[in-house]
């Protein structure tokens, strides 16, 4: 009974629509942008999101973190760790983690023949980097380090620059070594690397694990664990397991390392919703309006049903049911063009170079990524949908209160 | 292998001064082993010496007199003597470790590895320049590429290539030493094999017995105009040097 | 005239509904721009302002070459005349001399390079936050004290607090040694983590000397009452010394250059979002305007017929359609202008503020203000009028084509 009446108000519903075209089809240009406009407005500040996320991660920091209790304040080489022991290596190769190395890395000095600058030497295992950080991705130029006895250097691609050197060249070294002296060798450049931000391709230079314990005398150390899991959250029990292995040294998690990106994507989050409030009220009043038109022109005919018999609620439920219907086409439209827009057109991102000083000082990188997740999605299509049905509302709540007979006399 | 100014850099100059006994066999002239065989010379030699160094830039010009004392290639200690103001500030320098010492703040500061690229005493010269050791010269390949004449004398030109590993950020130094081993020109090049600084010699004497380089000027080849100039006034060779010459209370409180 | 006019107004409430909803959707929007454009530019505002008053000013007069490559030598040679002159002249709001220069600083354990500032501890707070952001002990006393004040991270590397002495050693201005042993006497934190790691700040008196400066500085530093001024301040200091070619005066654009991107990357987004809203707004209510003409076709037939003239009633319909969109209008200005107000004598913060621009290394921030600008109050209001009012003209313009007979026959 209840499925013939829907089916029947449906079908009034749908012709309803189709008898002004014209009107019909604003209006629905209207919703559909609305929800374009919010699907594309999330994807945009998603796509920032996960680029900042990601570069945290990928930069070196990874999920989860181990090393010395004093490293972070001051990464000296005095404050080194030993090798994993077996309790340890039971936990990190435990399955949970998709990806764990271990580092050196160290303040260091790098002289070219005009140039000398402050950076971070990173000695690496590069098989073990794929997968956990941006140097696992593979070089610009040149090639990638091989191994953990590698004993080129890999360094960024403008830092070639200011180094006014190129790949094939040598460049030294130097840095403070176990027993406080200085220690110094020169380098290849084997590869030039590139990444979002200037700042890191200034800031890190990459060669062996092995080759960079033996220049600072660090025989069986290292000055940090770094590994990745399977899901970005959830990752406390994994912390827990690691702080249980090695009490004496710190683990920490992405959060705990990098605070503010958390607090950053909160706050992201709070403005996305409010922004679809916005988006929606500027579609509701030409939503009501079209309603209101609707039920208006159709006084004579409203009344003449109620007259022969169908129940004020019926008529609510016709109109509701051709709001439904409108807001329906609405959001697959906005919803389908979004996504040809994200992952057709857009796909590679927009392209923000003109603006790279810019960009850089927002610590992000020149290219601005759309990312769609489903629960944006749904959150868009009920909101729209819901609040679209509320907003028509009042017409249907109007249309059901019209008397036959005033309805049909009138108009 | 050369770059070492001051206080090493004389001494070696001294050395390489050294009227060597050594025969030298007309063909095979082995470049390496003229410079090993200086060094080997030299390591067990010690020296005093007084000399003025200036500072010349476009706009104003800075000269000051200083003494050092080496001993073998891994210690030396150099003190300013004049100006006033700069007198008593002092650099000693062990193994590849440096300190320095300024009388203003009477205290002595250890050098940091960061540190090492600034400018040594204001000069063209870095402090990683002075603290070099010969040691480094195991880290090139030495050739002689060519033999020159010079007014009497017969001068060696010498190609130094920097082994792969090497601390070196040169691509090649070229070095001219007269056949009494008194350096006249020294040339570093960068990987691209372009001239980037010169220390060139322009007078060459007799002093302490020895024949040294006199004069001699370090000038960056692109801005010519900015060099540092090392004259020596005095020097003596072989002497007797106190163990305690090189230590860090002496170069607080001199008592040597 | 005067007919015409009471004709469209009354036009307007013959369906007081659709009128009201229309003007809604309008105001809306309207107060939507009014309100987001004085404020998103107050917050630029405030963040230039928070990253200029810390630090580097409103403007700075060095010598030409300076800001690239600070070398020591290049100093201003009569700094202190000139200082008194630009003080005494009581224009601007501080006025204050700085040296600077790169130093080895060394407490008992550890040595870090520092870039120590020379200052007029009497003006400098005119010029910067840092003597009022000192967190332990107190700032500098005297132009010739022998003091020092350093950033907290460089405090807690060097491993010192305040009371303790350290040694300061670098190049002087001769190329001889600059040597020195100065008491901590306070510790500041700034926020900003380049301050804080590298910077340290003496009395300039004590600076010239250690320095062998004699009378000269590196820079003169000028801020005017409040950042808007700052063109004119700039406009100003230039005309003062425009008999000088050995001097240049340096805005903000220069002292912050990637803050200006930064703003330029926001605006363009936030332009492009606000343009599409507009076109949502004005989508949603074509509808109205649609149907306010077609559904009084017969009307126009008649009034045709009895003899106005097509353009006549085009000119009634657009009036009509003028006078609907001031409505909102005005609503919207008088909604925003209440909202302007509150916000101007409030300011504003959102919550995760301070977290977001630490992430973005601005020191620490405060409220945001409008930018009580005229061209940002009629940016918003002006477009959506010009917008809504083409957007009405579309359905007019084929009033001129109706012909007498055919329209009053329309249904």
């Amino acid at each position: 009974m209840i499925a013939s009446s829907l089916s029947l108000l449906g079908t009034l519903g749908w012709r309803n629509l189709w008898r002004h075209p014209r009107r019909t089809l604003i209006i629905l240009f209207a919703i559909t942008l609305g929800v374009w406009f919010m699907v594309i407005s999330a994807a945009m500040m998603i796509g920032l999101i996960e680029q900042q996320l990601n570069d945290t991660i990928f930069n070196l920091t990874g999920h989860a973190q181990i090393h010395h209790p004093k490293f972070r304040d001051d990464p000296a080489v005095e404050h080194s760790m030993p090798l994993p022991n077996k309790k340890l290596l039971e936990t990190l190769d435990g399955g949970e983690v998709t990806q764990w190395s271990a580092r050196v890395r160290l303040p260091a000095i790098v002289m070219s023949e005009r140039e000398s600058r402050g950076v971070t030497l990173v000695g690496i295992d590069p098989t073990r980097e794929i997968g956990l950080s941006f140097i696992g991705n593979p070089v610009v130029e040149g090639r990638s380090l091989e191994s953990v006895e590698d004993n080129g250097i890999v360094i960024g691609q403008r830092m070639a620059e200011k180094l006014e050197t190129r790949i094939g060249k040598r460049i030294v070294i130097m840095l403070q070594d176990k027993t406080s002296e200085v220690a110094d060798r020169g380098f290849r450049i084997v590869g030039l690397f590139k990444a979002e931000l200037e700042a890191t391709e200034t800031a890190y230079v990459f060669t062996g694990l092995s080759t960079a314990q033996t220049l600072v005398g660090m025989a069986n150390e290292i000055s940090e664990i770094s590994l990745v899991t399977r899901s970005r959250e959830k990752l406390d029990p994994l912390v827990a397991r690691l702080r249980k292995a090695t009490p004496q040294f710190e683990s920490l998690s992405w959060q705990e390392l990098e605070p503010l990106v958390v607090t950053a994507m909160a706050v992201y989050e709070n403005f996305i919703f409010i922004w679809y409030l916005i988006i929606f009220v500027a579609m509701a009043f030409g939503l009501t309006n079209t309603m209101l038109m609707a039920v208006f022109e159709r006084t004579r005919e409203i009344g003449l049903l109620q007259a022969l018999g169908m129940r004020p609620r019926f008529i609510v439920g016709q109109v509701m049911l051709e709001s439904l219907i409108l807001l329906f086409l609405g959001v697959l439209l906005g919803n389908l063009i979004g996504w040809l827009t994200t992952d057709i057109i857009l796909r590679d991102g927009v392209d923000l170079s003109a603006f790279a000083r810019g960009t850089e000082q927002f610590k992000i990188g020149s290219t601005m990524y759309f990312i769609w997740r489903l629960e944006d999605l749904l959150t868009i299509d009920v909101l729209v949908i819901v609040l679209g049905l509320l907003a028509s509302l009042y017409p249907a709540v109007k249309a059901a209160r019209y008397v036959p007979v005033e309805a049909i006399a009138g108009n | 292998m050369l770059r070492k100014p001051a206080a090493t850099a004389i001494a070696f100059f001294f050395i390489c001064s050294l009227n060597l006994s050594l025969p030298l066999p007309a063909q095979a002239i082995d470049a390496g082993a003229i410079i090993q065989a200086a060094m080997d010379q030299w390591r067990g030699t010690t020296s005093h010496s007084i000399m003025s160094m200036t500072i010349h830039r476009p706009d104003w010009q800075r000269t000051m007199t200083m003494k050092a004392w080496t001993a073998g290639d891994t210690e030396s200690l150099v003190r300013v003597l004049a100006p006033k103001k700069d007198a008593g500030n002092g650099t000693l320098l062990l193994d590849n470790k440096m300190w320095a010492f300024s009388p203003k703040v009477n205290r002595v500061i250890k050098i940091p590895s960061s540190m090492m690229n600034q400018s040594w005493m204001g000069s063209d010269f870095s402090n990683k320049d002075v603290a070099r050791s010969a040691d480094i010269i195991k880290q090139y390949v030495h050739t002689l590429i060519d033999t020159e004449q010079s007014d009497e004398h017969k001068v060696f030109v010498i190609q130094s290539v920097p082994k792969e590993d090497a601390p070196v950020v040169w691509g090649k130094e070229v070095l001219r030493i007269r056949e009494d081993y008194v350096l006249l020109e020294h040339t570093f090049y960068d990987q691209d094999m372009k001239p980037v600084k010169r220390i060139r010699t322009s007078t060459v004497g007799m002093m302490g017995e020895r024949m040294v380089a006199i004069e001699q000027r370090m000038v960056k080849l692109a801005t010519p105009e900015q060099y540092t100039e090392i004259k020596l006034i005095s020097a003596e060779f072989d002497i007797e040097i106190p163990l305690e010459m090189f230590t860090l209370s002496n170069l607080r409180n001199p008592r040597l | 005239m005067g007919i015409v006019f009471r004709l469209a107004w009354r036009n307007l409430w013959r369906n007081r509904r659709r009128t009201w909803l229309t003007a809604g959707a309008i105001a809306f929007s309207t107060t939507l721009l009014f309100a987001w454009v004085p404020i998103q530019f107050g917050a630029y505002d405030m963040m230039i302002n928070a990253s200029l008053e810390v630090f580097p000013g409103h403007a700075q007069i060095q010598r030409p070459g300076y800001l690239a490559k600070p070398k020591i030598q290049n100093a201003i040679t009569d700094a202190e005349l000139l200082t008194k002159s630009l003080r005494d002249s009581n224009q601007y709001a501080g006025v204050s001399a700085r040296a600077q220069s790169f130093v080895l600083l060394s407490s008992g354990s550890r040595s870090y390079g520092s870039q120590v500032v020379g200052v007029e501890p009497e003006y400098e707070g005119g010029t910067s936050t840092i003597p009022t952001l000192v967190k332990q002990g107190r700032y500098l006393s005297g132009i010739d004290a022998q003091e020092i004040v350093v950033g907290s991270a460089l405090a807690r590397n060097l491993k010192i607090t305040v009371g303790d002495e350290v040694i300061l050693l670098g190049s002087s201005k001769d190329g001889s040694v600059a040597a020195a042993i100065l008491p901590v006497v306070g510790i500041f934190k700034s926020g900003s983590n380049d301050l804080d790691r590298f910077f340290s700040e003496i009395p300039l008196r004590t600076f010239q000397e250690i320095f062998a400066m004699g009378n000269t500085a590196h820079s003169i530093t000028v801020t005017s009452r409040n950042i808007e001024q700052q063109p004119q301040l700039l406009a100003q200091l230039t005309r003062a010394l425009v008999k000088r070619d050995d001097v240049v005066v340096l805005g903000w654009e220069e002292l912050i250059p990637g803050m200006k991107e930064a703003i330029q990357v926001d605006k363009t987004g936030g332009f492009i979002f606000l343009s599409i809203l507009i076109a949502i707004v004005v989508f949603s209510i074509l509808n109205t305007f649609l149907v306010s003409v077609l559904e009084r076709i017969r009307e126009f037939g008649l009034m045709l017929a009895l003899g106005s003239r097509p353009k006549q009633i085009a000119g009634l319909m657009m009036l009509e359609s003028g006078l609907l969109t001031l409505l909102g209008l005005i609503i919207g200005v008088v909604i925003g202008s209440a909202l302007v107000y509150w916000a101007n004598a409030v300011g504003l913060v959102y919550p995760g503020m301070e977290e977001l621009v630490e992430q973005f290394g601005l020191p620490s921030l405060s409220r945001i203000y409008p930018q009580i600008k005229l061209f940002n109050f009629l940016l918003g209001p002006v477009a959506i009028f010009i917008c809504t009012n083409l957007a009405a003209w579309i359905p007019i313009l084929r009033i001129r084509k109706l012909e007498p007979v055919a329209a009053m026959r329309t249904i």
